[in-house]
Order: structure tokens, then sequence, then C-alpha cells
């Protein structure tokens, strides 16, 4: 069941093949059905009757990172993810999915994260903010989530963590699309975060782009505002919170997160503290809005050997340029980039390098 | 509440549209959405209805309405009807109210017609109130909140000055505001179910309506012309006096709230 709209933009594609150089995925398998143009074509074809939705074309839609690139770059304002996602949804309704998707699902759906893990907890009290550390900070980069809170306490943040902080939907919209088994799950964790009555700082922007973007669309909104971390970061900074270091006389790129780079347009508050952590800055090819993927946490739990790859093909642009440090501040990207840290290279977790 | 039917509308994403040498609006080829005061009626039926009622959607359009119409099977209707004929074709609101009125009572008794306060193409709002007329019931526009008891419904109504809040009795015809009631999304298993749900399809002769009372034919109004102004151009005396200022832009604000 693909909606209007999704088709809309499925059927828009002008073959301009503008797109097809950006795809982070389609750069790593080569595969003509991993362009995002490709995908829109099968969907077509699909609602003209033309072709089956079959296991193929479903393992086709999951090859997609919904980094948004090709939106990014579309001239004909063409928004791959859309359908993409929706032919996701269309995947597990048919039970057509893969089976390691499927795990993933259930594994949300019993514990609220893809890991199948009780999540750990980083509970505390606090009065300024509510910081929200989300499910893969929680498993898989729990450093960063308590640099991040010594951080806060280092600039004089009273900063609250909810004990059983719920799973913000991020997780679960990725890998079946957005349904009433997401909001709902939304529902709960807008309603724990507005009860505190306190902003929110939110360390994943994965989970911050679902809570600025569909929470209000779909009618509850955080009542108190969101803040990224590391804008709420870059603030103190500027309002001379939180001290820079002297020059380390290193060189650093900083690698901007898709999320960060297209939802929020958030370039500088990243490189404000790499600077801040005396850094010296280079830029790899496409960053900034054309950032380049290095994976996810969602894409890493069905497609692990796939995102490697994409990893270390980021990895591989910081070489070219002769860099070796990798500056990061996404607990997403730390769990990707971590995957195959080259030989000589260094991943700079950036909340805990201004420690 | 037992029975209840939402009249739902399909209406242009964009807010550039072409229309033919008879001024009607070219749907074809165009990217539609369901009217979104449409959705948020819907989404107030199917908090009333609960696990043991019943929501019953209904449209009027072309073939092509029966995938979106199964759209809101998913998201938790339990009946859509599609009304789709050529003949209908540049329906005015009486012309189309009079279609919805004879559908409603070809389908059934319903405790609760619900509606959209207007739909974002024609912007009349006139349809709930022709189509209770035609049902011979009673009419509340612009209702923001719905809520029922054993003895009736309490709906507040948005004004221009404030709320009002009313008594009712069912089976009434209720116009609802958008985004007063977020719409649900289609669930997993909704989707599964909506599968196996075909969607009703219905035309003149089956409603029993003769060719003069569908369509341009049966419309009481007719488009002599039209003319495009820029979008948000408003001429009016420029202000420099700040009390002033704000009074106007109240009153600005006022006129276009509901
Ligand atoms: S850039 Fe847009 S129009 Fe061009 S091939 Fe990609 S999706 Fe199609
Ligand atoms: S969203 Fe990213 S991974 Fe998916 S098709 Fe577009 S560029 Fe490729």
């Amino acid at each position: 069941m693909i909606s209007q709209n999704a088709l809309h933009h499925a059927e828009k594609c002008r073959f301009c093949w503008m797109c097809r150089h950006l795809c982070p995925v389609q750069h790593q398998t080569g595969k003509e059905l991993n362009t995002p143009r490709a995908k829109g074509l099968l969907l077509s074809m699909v609602h003209k009757e033309a072709q089956q939705f079959d296991k193929d074309m479903a393992q086709a839609m999951y090859e997609c990172l919904l980094c948004d690139a090709c939106t990014n770059d579309c001239a004909t304002g063409y928004q791959p993810p859309l359908f993409i996602r929706e032919a996701r949804t269309e995947a597990v309704v048919s039970e057509l999915a893969p089976e390691s998707v499927m795990h993933l699902i259930d594994n949300v759906e019993r514990t609220g994260n893809i890991y199948g893990v009780e999540k750990p907890g980083f509970g505390r009290e606090g009065t300024d903010v509510l910081v929200y550390i989300g499910e893969a900070a929680a498993v898989k980069a729990p450093e960063m989530a308590e640099n991040l809170l010594k951080l806060l306490e280092k600039a004089g943040v009273s900063a609250k963590v909810l004990e059983k902080e719920p799973a913000s939907g991020v997780m679960l919209g990725d890998l079946m699309g957005y349904t009433e088994e997401v909001r709902q799950m939304a529902a709960v964790c807008a309603k724990a975060l507005n009860e505190t009555k306190l902003p929110v700082v939110v360390l994943d922007s994965y989970d911050a782009e679902i809570m600025t973007q569909k929470y209000p669309e779909w009618g509850f909104e955080i009542a108190a505002g969101v803040t990224t971390a590391t804008a709420f970061t870059a603030k103190l900074l500027a309002e001379g919170k939180l001290e820079a270091k002297a020059p380390l006389g290193v060189t650093g790129a900083c690698h901007d997160d898709d999320r960060l780079a297209r939802t929020f347009h958030e370039f500088e508050p990243v490189r404000r503290m790499a600077k801040a952590a005396g850094y010296d800055l280079t830029e790899m090819f496409n960053h900034g809005k054309l950032a380049k993927s290095c994976g996810t946490a969602v894409a890493w739990g069905y497609m692990p050997e796939l995102v490697t790859r994409i990893a270390g093909g980021r990895w591989t642009d910081l070489t070219r340029i002769g860099c070796d440090t990798m500056l990061v501040a996404n607990p997403e990207t730390w769990q990707c980039l971590s995957l195959c840290v080259p030989e000589g290279c260094r991943l700079v977790d950036l909340f805990g390098a201004l420690l | 509440m037992k029975r209840i039917l939402v009249c739902v509308k399909a209406v242009p994403v964009s807010a550039f549209v072409e229309v033919d040498s008879q001024h009607r609006l070219k749907r074809d080829g165009i990217n539609l959405q369901w009217n979104a005061a449409d959705a948020s009626a819907l989404e107030a039926a199917l908090r009333l209805a609960g696990e043991d009622g019943s929501v019953t959607v209904l449209t009027m359009g072309t073939s092509k309405l029966e995938s979106p119409l199964r759209e809101l099977l998913a998201r938790g209707a339990s009946r859509a009807v599609l009304i789709t004929d050529r003949r209908m074709a540049g329906a005015d609101t009486q012309a189309t109210a009079r279609v919805l009125a004879a559908a409603v009572k070809k389908l059934g008794d319903f405790d609760l017609i619900l509606c959209g306060c207007k739909a974002i193409d024609g912007e009349t709002g006139q349809v709930p109130g022709q189509l209770a007329a035609a049902l011979g019931l009673p009419c509340v526009s612009n209702g923001e909140t719905l809520e029922a008891d054993p003895d009736g419904l309490t709906i507040t109504r948005r004004l221009e000055t404030g709320t009002q809040e009313l008594r009712g009795r069912t089976p009434t015809v209720i116009s609802l505001c958008a985004y007063s009631y977020p719409l649900r999304l289609p669930g997993i298993l909704g989707m599964r179910r909506a599968r196996n749900i075909p969607v009703e399809v219905l035309n003149a002769d089956d409603l029993g309506l003769l060719p003069e009372q569908c369509g341009l034919k049966g419309s009481a109004t007719k488009v002599l012309a039209m003319e495009s102004r820029f979008p948000g151009m408003r001429r009016g005396p420029k202000e420099t006096d700040l009390t002033l200022g704000a009074k106007a832009l109240g009153q600005i604000l006022r006129e276009v709230r509901p």
C-alpha cells in the first residue's frame, strides 16, 4: 500500500543520474538496483502492475541508509527515502521483509532497541535540561553518553536523565516505515519527555530528527523544545561556560552525520567543538550538506558487512586528504566508524575531547 | 457510538492547480491527499466508535480513489464507499450534498455523520449544512472537540471570538475543524486487514439519481469566470502606530482563524 504522495515521488524522476554518484550504498555495491532512481522505477512498475512486489524488491528497499543524500541533490525535488520507507512498510505487511530485518523488529518490540538488550540506565536528577541518550548511545556508545553528561556537569548545567528512557521510535520507523505502531511508541516517549517540563537535549541526531519532524505531525510536540547535543554544547562554548583547550597541533576532519547535515543543516557547532578541543580542521570531500553517510545503527543491525564497507569508504575519504583523525559527535556514526578504524587512524569523540 | 459515517474528500497537495474550460479543477495526474479537516473528522469517529462501533468512510471522485480509500481502511475504518460517475463531474456543493445524502440513505442508519468543516480546494464549508438539510438532520459546524455519553454529545465549536460548548442528540451532522484530531497512521495489522475488505463502488443509478440531479446539470451555481491573485497579497493602509498596527493585525488574524 504505497501512498499517492510516495508514488508521485517515485514517478517524478527524470533519470538525470545526478543522484547516482551520491548514494553511499551504490558506491559500495555497484548495483544499478541500488541507485535511488532504480528503486523508484521498481515501485512505479509495481503500481502499474508490470511487476510483483517480491522478496528481491523488498531486499532492495532495505539496501538504503535513508540518508537523504539523493533528495539533497535532486533537481526535481524527488525524495527517494519517502517511498523507500513506505516500500519497507509494504514489505513487512506482505511478510516479504528480509529475516534479518524481522528479527530486529522483534527486538525493538521486546526491548525498544534493535540490539534486543535491556537498555542500560543513565538515570539522574537535574533541573535545567533533560538529556535524551537514545538506544544506540546507551548500548553501543555509552562512553560518549557519559562524556556528554560529564561535560554538562563541567559547564554547570544540571542535567536530568530518565531512569527508564523510552525509545523514540526512530529505529522502528527506519525498519518498517512510519506506521501506527511507531506513532504509538513515539507517543509514549513524548509523554515521558513532556512530563519533565524540561527542554530536551538529544545526543543522537536520529532521535532528534523524529522528535522535531514527526512528533508534531503526529500530534505531540515536545513542549519545552528539542536541541541537539552538539548545538547545545556549542552554545555553552559561546557563552564561556566551557573553556577551549590549547591547540593540539593535530589536524582532524569532522564527519557530518546525515541527519545533522540534511535535516538540521547543522555544520558549525561540531566544528566549533572540534576547534575548542584543540584540533586544526580540514574537510573531507562531501562534507556539510553533501555529507556522505558512514552507515546507521539500524542498517548495521541487518547488513553489518555492507555497513562496515560503507564506513570503510568514509575512512578512505579521510585518508585521501592526508588526514588520520576523524572527529565525530554522534553515537551512531561512532558505532559505524569504529567497525573498521584503519591502522594509524584515530576516531575521536568530541564530547570526550572537550573534557 | 455504534454507527458513524465520515465524508472525506481528496484534494490537491499543491496550491498550483489547473482548471478546464468549464472552470472545473483538473484532478487527473495531480497529487491528491485527504483533506485535513476530513482526516480530523475520521480520527474523531474512530475514537468515538471504539472497539464495538463501526466507521464508514464515504467519498465521491474518480475510480483512482479506490487505493487511497484502502489506506483509510488500514487506519481503522470498517467500510469504504466510493461514489464514482462521470455524470457527477463539476458538481457544486448542493449537487454534491444531494449525492452524498442519497448514499447515506442507501448505506443504512447512522448515529452520527461527520465531515470536515471545509475542503481546502473549494473552501466553501457548505456541504455539511446542505447534507444535513437534505437528510433532515440538525447540523453543528466548526466542531473542535466531540465527546459522547449515554445522553448525547458534547461539542466544542470554534468561533471567531472564542469557543462555544453545545449539547446535542444523535443522529446529527457535525463538521470538524482541521487538526483537532491528528489522524492515526495505518498500522501493520490494519494494512493486512484492509487487503480483505473490498471498497464498495456506487454510481448515480445505484443511488437512484437522474442525470439532471448530478454534476454540472444538477448544480444551481455556475462559475462564469476565474481570476488569479497573488497568494498572500492583501491591500490595506500602511500602519505606523504600533497600537493601531497590533489592533489591525489582530483583526486580520481573527478573520482567517477558522
Ligand atoms: S537526481 Fe532526481 S531526477 Fe535525477 S535521477 Fe536522481 S532521483 Fe531522478
Ligand atoms: S537515501 Fe541515501 S542510501 Fe538511500 S538511496 Fe538515497 S542516497 Fe542512497
